[in-house]
């Protein structure tokens, strides 16, 4: 081999050397490039595991936690999982998840049950299948199911997801919201009072079927017109449109109109009217229910017609009592007058026996006067409240001295103070003037007392006259207030005075009654009302 | 010193105008007495005749009543002046209140008795008979 072989060789064994060298160097390079990023890929790789593990248990969580019964079965319904709401459903010793979906269902609804799974089979999905359950809790009843199929690789199915939801309290709420409803409804629609609800124009938006009957009106009538157009007589307008306009203002009140129905006949509401609010609060019209007062306004009408009359009645009466008892006096002031005179010119001629007859006839037409008076006090004790005043009954008692002489033997005492009445006084007077009256002239014994006292009692004040008189038999007691009972002969007694006490204390809506006991003495009580 | 006293008398029942009369002649001083049965009869006397110094009235009368009367007497421009005075039966309370609203210068509710009917004539005519009077 010629050295310049050799040489060639050399070189090119030293180009080799070179060339392998960079490659290794390249190589070296590379690997290392290669580990970095095999490195990079593991990190990666261990954080993207990390990261779907995290998510998965995050699934996990919301799956285990889900408020809804979750489960998911296979196609022959066996539950291959379930979280803890369904679990629940099911029941705690149902809660390995070897069972049957199927059972679960009530058994009125299997039927239906199976139809809906054709269906999902069909479609892949069914959603809101409203089914009856057995559950454990009582109180759950009615489901909701929204399930889908689960297909593997080839797109075969091969379960199906559900998730559950108790709607029974749902559904029991908007039952009773219905039953609630329909009750209003019902009551609405049936009750005796018209309801009419408007919009804020006066259109009217809704009548009940009691409306129907008061107006006259059928629904379709008058749904859509405006109620005081249709309603209410012109002249009522301006008072119907200040209604309405404390309505938009948000007050409620009542009132009356007169309104004319379809027929034309004039007729009396009672309105209660008040703002209707939709559900924001903004005002939308009003709602007013009706009474029809037509009768009643009539028979008020009636009424007052009647207390007129008797009030005229009544007047009349009385102006008639006192003309016919002052007709009845003139002739005996005539005879009295006459006989005066006979007298006085036969002075001397007349004998005894005649003076005798005389004074009968006096002493007659005196008493006969006395009954004429009495008749009409009697006849007069109707108060029409008109002079009703607040009557001091001490100071009135004290007045009475005036009026009755009371013996020197006798003493009138007070066992307590005694109240002031609303009413009229001459007839308060009457009654305590022929009480004490009584008292002191049926007294016999030396020392005579009486005594007047009044104790409260609820809603009445109860007074009492209490004397140690001749006193009263029992069988008597009913007979002194019936009307010329007097019990003895008596001047100037008619025997109207106690019957005037009890009607005056029958007007007072009071009692009388007496206690007594022959030869003792007498007490009367009698009650007027506060 | 009492004056003599010029007296309408407005009556209608006999006994009751005797009873007057009787009472009044027996009276010291000499009144002198007129004596109609009702209203119309005293308008038409008052209307031609000197005026009376008192009238004395009763309400119950036949034709015009009482207060008919006084009613028609106050609205006069003349005879307003005259006192008139009440002799009446009755107490009614309202009969008394409108005679008073109307203007009357005295009320009396004749007694029964005899007897007193003349004390309450007297002093009455004795009252009146002391006053001063519008002479015309």
């Amino acid at each position: 081999m010629s050295q310049k072989e050799i040489d060639i060789l050399k070189r090119a064994l030293n180009r080799e050397k070179l060339a392998r060298k960079q490659a290794e160097q390249i190589l070296e390079d590379k690997s290392k490039e290669l580990y970095s990023l095999a490195e990079e890929l593991r990190e990666s790789n261990e954080k993207l595991e990390e990261l779907v593990s995290e998510s998965s248990s995050e699934l996990k969580g919301v799956f285990q936690n889900l408020v809804d019964a979750y489960i998911l079965i296979d196609l022959n319904w066996n539950v291959i999982k379930m979280n803890t709401s369904a679990s629940n459903l099911v029941g705690e010793e149902n809660n390995s998840e070897a069972i049957n979906a199927f059972e679960f269902i009530h058994v009125d609804e299997q039927k239906n049950a199976k139809k809906a799974f054709n269906t999902l089979l069909e479609k892949g999905s069914v959603s809101n299948f409203i089914t009856r359950v057995r559950p454990n809790d009582k109180d759950i009843d009615l489901v909701s199911i929204n399930v889908s199929l689960i297909y593997n690789k080839n797109n075969q199915p091969i379960g199906a997801q559900a998730i559950i939801r108790d709607i029974t309290l749902e559904t029991r709420y908007n039952n009773n919201l219905e039953a609630q409803k329909q009750k209003y409804t019902n009551v609405i629609a049936n009750m005796n009072l018209g309801l009419i609800e408007v919009d804020l124009e006066d259109r009217i938006v809704m009548i009940n079927s009691s409306f129907e009957k008061m107006s006259g009106y059928s629904e379709e009538e008058i749904i859509g017109k405006k109620g005081k157009e249709l309603l209410v007589p012109e002249e009522q307008h301006e008072f119907f449109d200040k209604k309405v306009e404390k309505r938009v203002d948000g007050i409620s009140e009542s009132y009356e109109v007169q309104v004319l129905d379809k027929k034309g006949r004039k007729k009396n509401w009672l309105i209660s009217g008040a703002p209707n609010y939709d559900n924001s609060g903004k005002l939308v019209g009003s709602i007013g229910i009706h009474l029809d007062i037509t009768e009643l306004k009539k028979l008020e009408k009636q009424k007052e017609i009647l207390l007129a009359q008797l009030e005229t009645s009544n007047n009349e009466l009385q102006e008639y009592a006192h003309i016919v008892s002052h007709d009845l006096k003139s002739p005996l002031r005539n005879i009295h007058a006459l006989l005066s005179w006979i007298k006085e010119e036969e002075e001397g001629n007349l004998k005894e026996n005649s003076l005798t007859h005389i004074d009968l006839i006096e002493n007659s037409l005196e008493k006969m006067e006395t009954l004429i008076t009495d008749i009409l006090n009697y006849s007069s004790v109707t108060s029409d409240g008109k002079d009703d005043q607040l009557v001091d009954i001490n100071s009135l008692i004290e007045e009475l001295h005036k009026i009755i002489i009371v013996p020197e033997n006798v003493k009138i005492i007070f066992l307590t103070e005694l109240p002031n009445l609303r009413g009229n006084r001459v007839r308060f007077q009457q009654v305590f003037q022929n009480l004490i009256g009584n008292s002191i002239h049926y007294m016999d014994k030396e020392q005579g007392l009486i005594k007047v006292g009044v104790e409260e009692i609820p809603g009445f004040y109860k007074f009492s006259i209490s004397d140690n008189g001749i006193g009263i038999e029992e069988k008597n007691f009913e007979k002194v207030f019936k009307i010329f009972q007097s019990l003895t002969e008596r001047k100037g007694s008619s025997g109207i005075g106690l019957t005037i006490v009890k009607k005056i204390i029958d007007h007072y809506q009071g009692e009388i009654w007496l206690e007594s006991e022959y030869g003792v003495g007498t007490t009367f009580y009698f009650t007027i009302r506060k | 010193m009492n004056k003599a006293l010029n007296i309408l008398l407005i009556e209608d029942d006999k006994i009751e105008i005797m009873k007057f009369n009787r009472v009044i002649s027996k009276i010291e001083t000499k009144h002198s007495v007129k004596e109609v049965n009702n209203g119309e009869e005293a308008l038409e006397y008052l209307e031609n005749n000197s005026l009376p110094d008192i009238i004395l009235l009763d309400l119950n009368m036949p034709k015009m009543s009482g207060i008919e009367f006084l009613t028609n007497l106050k609205q006069h421009d003349t005879y307003k002046y005259i006192p008139t005075i009440i002799l009446s039966t009755s107490d009614n309370p309202k009969d008394m209140m409108e005679c008073y609203r109307i203007g009357i210068a005295g009320y009396m509710v004749k007694p029964l008795k005899y007897e007193d009917y003349v004390t309450s004539i007297n002093t009455l005519i004795a009252y009146w008979s002391t006053n001063q009077l519008i002479k015309k």
